[in-house]
């Protein structure tokens, strides 16, 4: 089976002369896996979880995801990647404040052309799916941290993408709410959707994920599949 | 030992903080520089040119005692005694008269025209030049002596003699011959020459009615109508019938600032617009650095600073690049003044005139106070932030305004069909209406610019081509004896015999005229013709001379615009006149007034007023019978003539020149002057100059939003915004600014243009057509009203550009 996404050989340096962030990763994620990056802090996490979205683009080795080679699109190629293949959820939700939460969700739909009514369709699917209907016409600073962190669950599969990427999607929230955000995530993989989720949480990472790795200065210290929850 | 530490750390602290904020905001610094600088330059010409064109004339009538009043009267007993209320000086009587004089030019070799040139003075009998009124500046030479002695007045239209150059009165019995002994100057120009007392009662014309000449000084004397009330209450101090004429000073005045005056007022106007704007960009720019530098207040604060630091550190961040924008502003200003005050010295004979020193010094220290003002209470508002809720705030506070917007044009029904990136765009004007009103101002003063000075271009090109009449009379034909077409006599005296340019022996003047008729008719492409005479009398009761315009036919297509009233009839005793003969005789359109001179008068009728400033010289334009009854020397100087369609100028031209010889001229006429593309040219450089000041405004604005929306910015490329959405996204936030700005800028255009065209006109002493005041077509105003939108958009592209190209993870990580 193909790989969804594919890293071999990826460094990344923000400073010309410093310390890569990434220094020569190879990784493969099959599609329908959930994956699950650890590490500490300043480890490469976040910048693994951009370069394989399409936001930063690596120094060198190659990206690949459903075929496409990231590393290698124009920004307006990337921008289409990003609104086709891939659905982003960060920690402290990127939500634009002064747009409603259906605005929100619609908003990459939109950017993608879809004709309006069959984008209102799915926004309002998600909606019913995430249990925030109500709150589609209330602006995000109106809702709790679980609350906007379905929004931005919504607004990530709203154009259905073959791969969700979390960047510590629990770490701004309480225990409880980041637990029912992981369960989100788990029932979403279990419908078939491609997972890769950025997180220091060993017991997130332990219950929500199949698999997981481990970065250490930027290198894969680790790499092992997590035994199937019954 | 202590080591000594680098010069940046032996500096203040807030000039180190101004320092680091400058070096940070590069863009903003440059922008208060560049706005500064256009203001600078605007106001310092605006002033500049204000004070030039009035200070030359106010400081000769200041040091000369000048006349409020030259009164022509009837000599008799009564008159030394008559002094009205209000007078505080009085001068006279001289005794004066008018006459026809030939003046023999004495001069060294190289020093300029020779020859002989007849013209007509007014002389004026006087003892001395000084006295409390009209204290005469002499100029070269002595005051007259002896009998045969004649001072002229250096400033007076014509043949400018040498000393020692022969006059010969023709009017007066014997023909006196008198030789000149000096030049004077008088403000208010109250005679062409001065002979001693005793000499004038032999220069007086046999017949002519004698006449003098009485000066006054009035306690108030201030604007037109002072002078009027003093003028009526020196009539009722004179015997009755008494008074032939009164001259103000103010009709000098405007005759003498004339070649400056016409333009102060646009330029004023474009001063204004300048520095209202770089007020409001200013503030804007000052308003947004505090907002995005909210968290590094707090952490100066934190550090140690006091609120005054954070005050002074602010200023110097804002005065520092305004400083440098006011001296190259002054020195912009004074460049693009050379062409305008070059004119006005030459009027004025002073050399140079430059901006004056004070107005350099003046101009950028009240722009640098206001700018300084402007941005005050930001600065003062970002001393009073708390250390940790500035710091807590992490990055400028966000909008706080603009969801209703996003909404609505998100989901109406006029808007949902509009790509999403342009109804975001759209909407973010209405985060911050504060700023948005700021910018709404600056790009509505741009288009007030640009469209100002594309309605004054319109109105410009149309006094060009009334003035020149070259449309209606594309060709003249100058006959011999015409002084302009001769070695450079002025206008107003006439060539000599022996003149001919050919060299050889003139024609007379009728067989001049079958000359020129003949190779009219037999030119293929002549459609209609018209002689012309033209010349320059005295007339009692007018300072100068008087212009007079006749026509020996049909001339009602010569392409006089008229400004009220209609053409003359021919074969009538009806004239047209200028503006200025309408203001010095105080009459109107519709009277009848008599001309006087060299004891000839002729009663005429006013038919119409014609747009012909003639440089203040007031004219009269009618029939050859009627105008040459007062004017024996009016004789034929040109033909005009007009084409059958299609017949190609220069061709027709150049063939009429082959069949009348050497001793003719016929030359095409062209409506543009050196004088009128030298403003127009300044006209395009003040407009492109407020045009990039708006835009820079417009910069600054969306330099800012992007700045406190950089994450936002992320967030939508990270959803997927193309880099040519987010562009059309950023300049769809000012485009709708920018139309609305066009929009509302519109009327006032249109009422500025009627409020400064007639001042101008004013100031160049004529009234304006009603063809000249209404430059804007319907189409154009549609097209100006999209000045706001081109101007929103030059400024946006930039930052659009800078916002498309941003990396996204880079504005995600963004504070």
């Amino acid at each position: 089976m193909d790989n969804l996404v594919q890293l071999t050989d990826v460094t990344k340096r923000y400073d010309h002369d410093g310390t890569p962030a990434l220094h020569h990763v190879s990784l493969a994620v099959a599609p329908g896996e959930a994956l699950a990056v650890m590490g500490p802090s300043g480890s490469g996490k976040s910048t693994l979880l951009n370069l394989i979205a399409g936001l930063d683009r690596p120094t060198g080795g190659e990206v690949s995801v459903g075929g496409d080679r990231v590393d290698q699109l124009s920004e307006t190629g990337l921008a289409r990647f990003r609104r086709r293949r891939v659905g982003m959820i960060f920690q402290f939700f990127n939500l634009l404040d002064d747009m409603t939460v259906l605005d929100n969700i619609l908003l990459p739909a939109q950017l993608a052309g879809l004709a309006a009514a069959r984008a209102r369709t799915r926004a309002g699917e998600l909606l019913e799916a995430l249990r925030i209907a109500k709150h589609a016409d209330a602006y995000p600073a109106r809702l709790s941290g679980g609350e906007r962190q379905r929004v931005a669950i919504a607004r990530a599969l709203v154009n259905r993408p073959a791969l969700l990427l979390a960047d510590e999607p629990t770490g701004a929230l309480d225990t409880a709410t980041g637990e029912e955000i992981g369960e989100l995530l788990l029932d979403l993989n279990h419908s078939g959707q491609t997972l890769i989720v950025v997180t220091h949480n060993p017991d997130l990472a332990a219950r929500y994920a199949r698999r997981v790795i481990r970065l250490v200065d930027g290198q894969v210290a680790s790499d092992a599949a997590v035994a199937v929850r019954p | 030992m202590r080591a000594t530490p680098p010069p940046a750390l032996q500096l203040p602290p807030a000039l180190r903080a101004a320092r680091g904020g400058l070096s940070g905001r590069r863009v903003q610094t440059a922008v208060i520089a560049a706005v500064v600088l256009a203001a600078t330059a605007a106001c310092t010409l605006a002033l500049g040119l204000l004070v030039d064109s009035n200070a030359p004339f106010d400081h000769a009538f200041a040091a000369q005692r000048g006349a409020h009043v030259t009164a022509t009267v009837t000599p008799s007993a009564q008159l030394a005694a008559a002094r009205p209320s209000g007078v505080t000086a009085q001068a006279g009587p001289f005794a004066e008269t008018t006459d026809s004089v030939t003046i023999v030019i004495a001069g060294r070799p190289g020093d300029g025209p020779q020859g002989v040139f007849q013209t007509q003075l007014t002389l004026v009998g006087r003892g001395s030049p000084g006295g409390p009124v009209d204290d005469l500046t002499i100029t070269a030479g002595r005051w007259a002596s002896a009998p045969g002695e004649v001072v002229l007045d250096r400033n007076r239209r014509g043949p400018a003699p040498l000393l020692g150059s022969r006059l010969t009165v023709h009017g007066a019995p014997g023909s006196p011959r008198l030789t000149v002994v000096g030049l004077a100057s008088s403000a208010t120009g109250t005679a062409d020459a001065w002979v001693l007392p005793a000499e004038l009662a032999k220069l007086r014309t046999p017949h002519a009615p004698p006449t003098a000449q009485l000066l006054y000084r009035f306690a108030r004397a201030g604007t037109t109508a002072e002078v009027n009330a003093d003028i009526a209450r020196l009539r009722a101090a004179l015997p009755p019938g008494g008074l032939l004429g009164a001259q103000s000073y103010l009709t000098a005045k405007l005759r003498a600032t004339g070649s400056i005056a016409p333009w102060v007022p646009f330029i004023v106007a474009f001063g204004l617009i300048g520095l209202v704007m770089s007020v409001l960009i200013v503030a804007n720019v000052v308003s947004g650095a505090v907002a995005a530098g909210t968290r590094r207040i707090g952490v100066l604060k934190s550090v140690g600073f006091s609120p005054g630091q954070v005050v002074a550190a602010y200023l110097i961040q804002v005065t520092a690049p305004a400083l440098a924008g006011c001296v190259l502003g002054a020195v912009a200003g004074n460049l693009l003044s050379v062409p305008l005050l070059g004119q006005t010295a030459q009027v004025y004979g002073v050399g140079t005139l430059a901006v004056p020193f004070w107005v350099d010094l003046a101009v950028p220290l009240a722009i640098l106070a206001l700018t300084a003002a402007a941005a005050l209470p930001p600065a003062i508002h970002a001393a009073r932030l708390s250390a940790v809720q500035a710091i807590a705030t992490g990055r400028a506070p966000r909008p706080s305004g603009g969801y209703a917007a996003h909404r609505l044009l998100a989901r109406a029904r006029l808007t949902r069909r509009l790509p999403r990136p342009v109804t975001l765009g759209l909407a973010s004007p209405f985060a911050r209406p504060g700023r948005t009103l700021v910018t709404l101002a600056a790009i509505g003063f741009g288009v007030l610019a640009v469209t100002f000075a594309a309605g004054l271009t319109t109105s410009l090109n149309r006094v060009a081509a009334d003035l020149s009449r070259s449309t209606a009379v594309p060709v003249q034909i100058e006959v011999p004896g015409d002084p302009s077409a001769g070695s450079g006599p002025a206008a107003g005296a006439k060539a000599g015999p022996g003149a001919a340019p050919g060299g050889g022996s003139l024609p007379s003047p009728a067989a001049q005229q079958r000359a020129v008729l003949a190779a009219l008719h037999a030119q293929p492409g002549t459609r209609r013709y018209v002689a012309e005479a033209d010349d320059a009398i005295s007339v009692p009761g007018l300072s100068g001379r008087l212009s007079l315009t006749a026509f020996g036919g049909d001339s009602r297509w010569t392409g006089y615009a008229l400004v009220s009233g209609r053409w003359y009839a021919a074969g009538s005793d009806q004239v047209v006149v200028n503006t200025p003969f309408l203001t010095a005789t105080g009459t109107a359109v519709g009277d009848s007034y008599t001309l006087t001179s060299g004891g000839r008068r002729r009663t005429v009728r006013i038919a119409g007023q014609v747009f012909d400033p003639s440089g203040g010289t007031p004219e009269v334009i009618g029939g050859l019978t009627a105008l040459a009854s007062l004017d024996p020397q009016l004789a034929v100087t040109q033909y005009d003539v007009t084409l059958a369609p299609g017949t190609d100028t220069a061709l027709y031209t150049a063939a009429l020149n082959r069949a009348l010889g050497p001793d003719y001229q016929a030359n095409a006429m062209s409506d543009s002057s050196p004088e009128l593309l030298a403003v127009i040219g300044l006209v395009g450089a003040l407009m492109l100059l407020l045009a990039a000041v708006a835009s820079l405004g417009v910069l600054n604005t969306v330099v800012l939003q992007i700045r406190e929306r950089v994450h936002d910015l992320g967030v939508f490329k990270a959803v997927g915004m193309t880099p040519r959405q987010t562009m059309a996204m950023v300049i769809c936030s000012v485009a709708g600014t920018g139309l609305a700005a066009g929009l509302i800028a519109i009327p006032a255009v249109i009422a500025l243009h009627h409020t400064v065209l007639p001042v101008m006109g004013h100031a160049a002493q004529t009234a304006i057509p009603a063809a000249v005041l209404h430059a804007y077509q319907p189409w154009e105003i549609v097209l100006l009203a999209l000045a706001g939108l081109l101007i929103a958009v030059a400024g946006a592209l930039a930052p659009a550009s800078w916002a498309a190209r941003t990396r996204t993870a880079s504005a995600l990580r963004a504070e």
